[in-house]
């Protein structure tokens, strides 16, 4: 089977989009990069990593730190990941799934 | 008159079963444990292992007379029960320091575990413990920096340190890899780590990896004030390009390389070892592999063992097992070889798998690392098991935060440094791990969201190698 070369969207991605991608995505919807409605399906893989710089570019300023982001920029940070996490949750996704293929 | 000789078979215990040989102190110690073919003597298989490991061969044979048997012999001199399995038993066997070549655990390796495991007198063997003299670890090069050193270079005292390996581990390039170890250091963990099967594949070769990685240190180090690290993996096909990948990282500036002891083998890992001591460089130590031999309780080479080749060949840090987590190790083994590779002496210590008295002498210590299955709720246990004198290592537990790998490493670090602060305060931290947690996260909400994302976890691996104390 060939792997698919566009990303599926956000909302469709495993682990209820508790992934590298989609963590990616839920910055640029803080930082105001995309909107919210954008869940970037479809999108290539150039058009993902293109996204990945100027989210780590927004992140630069604040030092890579949700602590050090400015309130409405947090507010929007929780809310955002708050619902992400949630939602994640609700399909199944939990820490374990982050250490399962862990080894020594 | 000449001396004559009569050609036949002679059974090894008539030579090398000595059960009134007190060894010295020069001598090369080895427990075996042996699960003999059925209705073969203990005297006779325990003699059959130390021959076949030191000069024995199934006959005697004229150049016997050419050497001094008498002096170069392995003997065996104690058999012991193994608690609870009466299908083995322990073997003791004495070595002469001078059956070896100096500073080569490759030539004692060579010998204690070569020919003899498939020696078909046995239906298993198994390596559990060396006593290598004094004499005989003057000879080797050791740690190259060692535990003190690595605090001094780092400026890091009196806490565990943090590791992060880089995942996916396969995949990324050189650039996003380099970001990701950015956003870990920055974070607030002080090293990071490439996987031990990262090495210099078509998708991200070495150099670039190193530039990238490179970046992200300097970049994090300006931003944080404080030393930081990736252990660069210089495992090669050869050991020429190893050194070439050494080489180049001391060159752009790297503070420290790693190296898989076991896949790279020994002889590499020595030269790779006195070389970061020449240069000053630190040695992180990955022990891929290590289950093929470790894991069988009747059949291979203990951890432990293989915890002291790594001290002789050289390597300042090596993963050891957690303990505590996915991965959990037997708790009184796992502290055993942790004593192994930190302490300068070590006493004999039965419920902690320790055959053998071990004297270090001045030789530095090795950082134990504890990877695989860890989270924040892990580090109560983890600051009070392993100590300061270690390497906490967060893979999925900093790079799974939710908020991303900056948050995780923040998170960590915020855990760690509590967990400090608590311990020196007096406080037990295992006991009172949840609210030294928990006030901690009310100032750190990448902390509180860790904790909110792992609390679920429990973990109910039983271990496969347990001490044998508990078997059966």
């Amino acid at each position: 089977m060939s792997k698919p070369d566009r990303y599926v969207g956000v909302d469709k991605d495993i682990n209820g989009g508790m992934t590298s991608i989609g963590k990616i995505i839920r910055d640029a919807w803080v930082f105001g990069l995309v909107p919210e409605t954008e869940t970037c399906e479809g999108w290539n893989l150039a058009g993902i990593d293109a996204l990945l710089q100027k989210v780590n570019a927004e992140w630069d300023k604040y030092g890579c730190m949700v602590s050090q982001l400015p309130e409405p920029l947090a507010q929007r940070h929780r809310e955002i990941h708050d619902r992400a996490i949630r939602k994640a949750r609700a399909t199944g996704w939990s820490g374990e799934h982050e250490t399962g293929d862990e080894e020594s | 008159m000449a001396k004559t000789y009569d050609a036949g078979v002679k059974e090894y215990r008539e030579t090398y079963w000595m059960p009134d040989y007190t060894p010295k102190e020069t001598d090369i110690l080895a427990c075996f444990k042996v699960t003999p073919q059925d209705g073969v003597p203990r005297e006779e298989v325990a003699a059959a292992v130390a021959a076949e490991s030191s000069t024995g061969t199934w006959t005697t044979v004229w150049t016997d007379l050419l050497t001094d048997l008498d002096y170069y012999k392995g003997r065996a001199y104690a058999i012991e029960d193994v608690p609870g399995d009466d299908t083995c038993f322990y073997a003791f066997i004495a070595y002469p320091i001078d059956l070896f070549e100096e500073g080569s655990v490759v030539n004692v390796m060579t010998s204690l575990v070569g020919n003899v495991f498939g020696f078909k007198a046995l239906r298993a063997l198994r390596l559990e413990d060396i006593r290598f003299p004094i004499a005989y670890v003057m000879t080797c090069n050791g740690p190259p920096q060692g535990i003190q050193m690595e605090r001094d270079i780092l400026n890091k005292y009196g806490r565990p340190l943090l590791g992060c390996t880089i995942k996916p581990k396969l995949g990324l390039s050189a650039k996003n890899y380099g970001r990701a170890c950015y956003e870990g250091l920055r974070g607030g963990l002080d090293f990071t780590k490439d996987d031990e099967n990262v090495n210099s594949q078509p998708f991200m070769r070495w150099r670039a990896r190193f530039d990238f990685v490179m970046e992200a240190i300097h970049k994090a180090e300006a931003e944080t004030g404080e030393r930081k690290g990736h252990y660069l993996n210089v495992t090669a096909p050869t050991s020429d390009e190893m050194m070439k990948r050494a080489e180049y990282a001391k060159e752009i500036g790297a503070p420290i390389i790693m190296h898989d002891y076991i896949t790279g083998g020994w002889s590499a890992n020595t030269q790779l070892a006195q070389w970061c001591q020449d240069n000053g460089m630190l040695l992180h130590i990955h022990r891929a592999m290590h289950a093929v031999l470790d894991r069988n309780p009747h059949h291979g080479i203990h951890f432990r063992v293989l915890t002291k080749i790594l001290r002789l060949s050289g390597g300042d840090h090596l993963h050891s097992g957690t303990v505590v987590g996915k991965l959990e190790g037997d708790r009184d083994a796992t502290l055993g070889w942790i004593d192994i590779m930190r302490d300068s002496y070590i006493k004999e210590d039965r419920s902690r798998g320790i055959f053998f008295d071990q004297d270090w002498g001045a030789m530095p210590g090795v950082l134990p690392v504890a990877s695989g299955g860890i989270h924040v709720w892990h580090m109560p246990a983890l600051v009070n098991i392993f100590g300061d004198d270690s390497v906490l290592q967060f893979g999925g537990g900093t790079l799974g935060h939710p908020w991303g790998n900056a948050a995780g490493a923040a998170a960590n670090r915020v855990a760690v440094e509590a967990c400090v602060e608590a311990r020196n305060m007096g406080r037990e931290l295992e006991k009172e791990g949840k609210e030294i947690l928990t006030s901690a996260a009310k100032n750190s909400p990448e902390l509180a969201a860790a904790m909110e994302t792992w609390k679920e976890i429990k973990f109910e691996f039983d271990t496969v190698d347990k001490l044998d104390v508990s078997h059966k």
